[in-house]
């Protein structure tokens, strides 16, 4: 069941990103907050810490590269950022407690510094000059609570819909 | 910790990283053109797009409709005293359409700047990383969509066509901060003056119109226009208006900063202008004359 409900989710997910999108920037008071959707890859931390890391690389890696060529045009950028993000989830969340809260904690906090990281990129090819504090408050804050309030509303469905298809979740403890 | 790094491990990331950014660089060199394997992924993630972008936008187009309903009373209220005015208007553009057209068979002028063929596209997705302003559209070669041209809404101009496949295209938005997107203007005045939109102040959220002649006075509040000048662009597409004139970094330029006149945050349907006079290289396609020499 797993093996066909994880790539429909991963596809809807990535279809919906961009239409989300539509309604980005948000004018509020006369100034703009841009709100990045990151719905896939906080389903994919997800799908690494309760399902499995292989199968999250690999959908992380072909979604990426997806995402490249049709949005971005920088071919390696997602495709590269998506499965790293998987794997440093994976050493993460070993160490820490393993429940939901901990997995949405961790995945914000993986989200923040992929947007970080996203910033520096494109400060350096020159396709942004924004400086730091207008990426802050106008970008960073607005996308991570957006995402967070996406996270809260669906990460129990994720978690059960991965902890119910799990093939060896006698022999695992702690994370039910 | 030798989990998570062991040699093979280690080897296999170092390749990969040295791939992604070999790719990196190369697909940042040469953008514009689309290689074949890019073209399939951007036809099929492009057909699954407008599949989810559909409901998407009946949904966003309700809720348009209610709102609209709320105040159709006042609107009509203004619609109404528009109206008498807008009689007069109709009958003087009548006359001087017929003039204007009288006036071309005398002097057997044929071509014209302003006219363009215009293609309806629909947006099926925007950039979702937002960093880039990029805009999908569901038109492509198959409908006579080229590179370089312009795209606006009913508002104004929005932005050019950068990348085309058969059946989809990518919009860059003027509000870009790339630094070779150039648009060819013209303010509109007694005497129409002639300069370059070129870059985007971000918080201003305004557009950077330079390269105006020093001696030209030009005032808050007039229209800038594309000038058909740039080569691809048709004449006469709204741009913007002036909101504050200064003296460019060099001194030696007027530089005038234009609030666009078309809204950014929903797009929805645009247009595609394709000029009916032949099109030529110019300012439109990022090309300025030492850059042409260089390549």
């Amino acid at each position: 069941m797993i093996r066909f409900l994880v790539p429909i989710v991963c596809l809807v997910l990535f279809f919906v990103e961009p239409i989300f999108g539509l309604f980005s920037p948000l004018s509020i008071g006369g100034s703009l907050y841009y709100v990045v959707p990151r719905f896939l890859i906080l389903f994919l931390i997800f799908l690494t810490v309760f399902y499995e890391l292989r199968h999250a690389l690999f959908y992380g890696l072909f979604f990426g590269l997806l995402y490249d060529v049709f949005y971005i045009d920088i071919i390696g950028l997602y495709s590269f950022l998506y499965p790293a993000v998987c794997l440093i989830a994976a050493y993460f969340f070993k160490k820490i407690p393993q429940n939901l809260l901990s997995a949405t904690l961790l995945a914000l906090g993986l989200l923040l510094a992929m947007e970080v990281a996203l910033y520096l990129f494109f400060q350096l090819i020159g396709l942004t000059d924004a400086p730091a504090g207008t990426f802050l408050t106008s970008r960073l804050w607005p996308t991570l609570i957006a995402n967070a309030l996406y996270l809260g509303l669906l990460g129990w469905v994720f978690r059960s819909m991965m902890v119910t298809q799990d093939p060896q979740r006698g022999t695992k403890f702690g994370l039910y | 910790m030798p989990q998570f790094l062991s040699n093979k491990r280690l080897i296999l990331l170092l390749i990969g990283v040295i791939l992604l950014v070999a790719l990196i660089s190369l697909t940042l060199r040469d953008r514009g053109q689309v290689s074949l394997p890019e073209q399939i992924v951007k036809e099929a993630v492009g057909a699954g797009q407008s599949v989810f972008s559909r409901p998407a936008h009946f949904v966003t187009g309700v809720f348009d409709n209610i709102d609209s309903l709320i105040n159709t009373f006042e609107e009509n209220r203004l619609l109404k005293a528009r109206l008498e005015e807008f009689a007069g208007v109709q009958a003087e553009v009548t006359d001087l359409r017929s003039e204007n057209e009288e006036l071309k068979e005398l002097v057997g002028k044929e071509e014209d700047l302003r006219e363009y063929n215009p293609i309806q596209a629909v947006v099926i997705a925007r950039n979702p990383d937002q960093w880039e302003e990029k805009i999908i559209l569901n038109r492509g070669t198959n409908h006579g969509v080229k590179e370089n041209m312009a795209v606006m809404t009913a508002g104004g101009l929005i932005g050019k066509v950068t990348i085309v496949t058969p059946t989809t295209s990518t919009v860059e938005l003027v509000t870009t901060q790339n630094p070779n997107y150039r648009v060819s203007a013209m303010v509109l005045g007694e005497d129409d003056v002639f300069g370059l939109i070129e870059g985007y102040d971000a918080e201003r959220r305004e557009l950077l119109l330079k390269r105006i002649d020093f001696s030209v006075d030009l005032k808050e509040g007039d229209q800038v226009v594309s000038s058909g000048l740039g080569g691809i662009f048709p004449k006469g597409i709204v741009i913007g208006e002036i909101t504050e004139v200064t003296i460019d970094e060099f001194g030696l330029t007027k530089l005038a900063y234009v609030k666009p006149a078309a809204d950014f945050s929903m797009l929805n349907h645009v247009v595609i202008a394709d000029r009916l006079a032949p099109e030529v290289d110019g300012e439109d396609n990022g090309m300025t004359e030492d850059e042409e020499e260089e390549s």
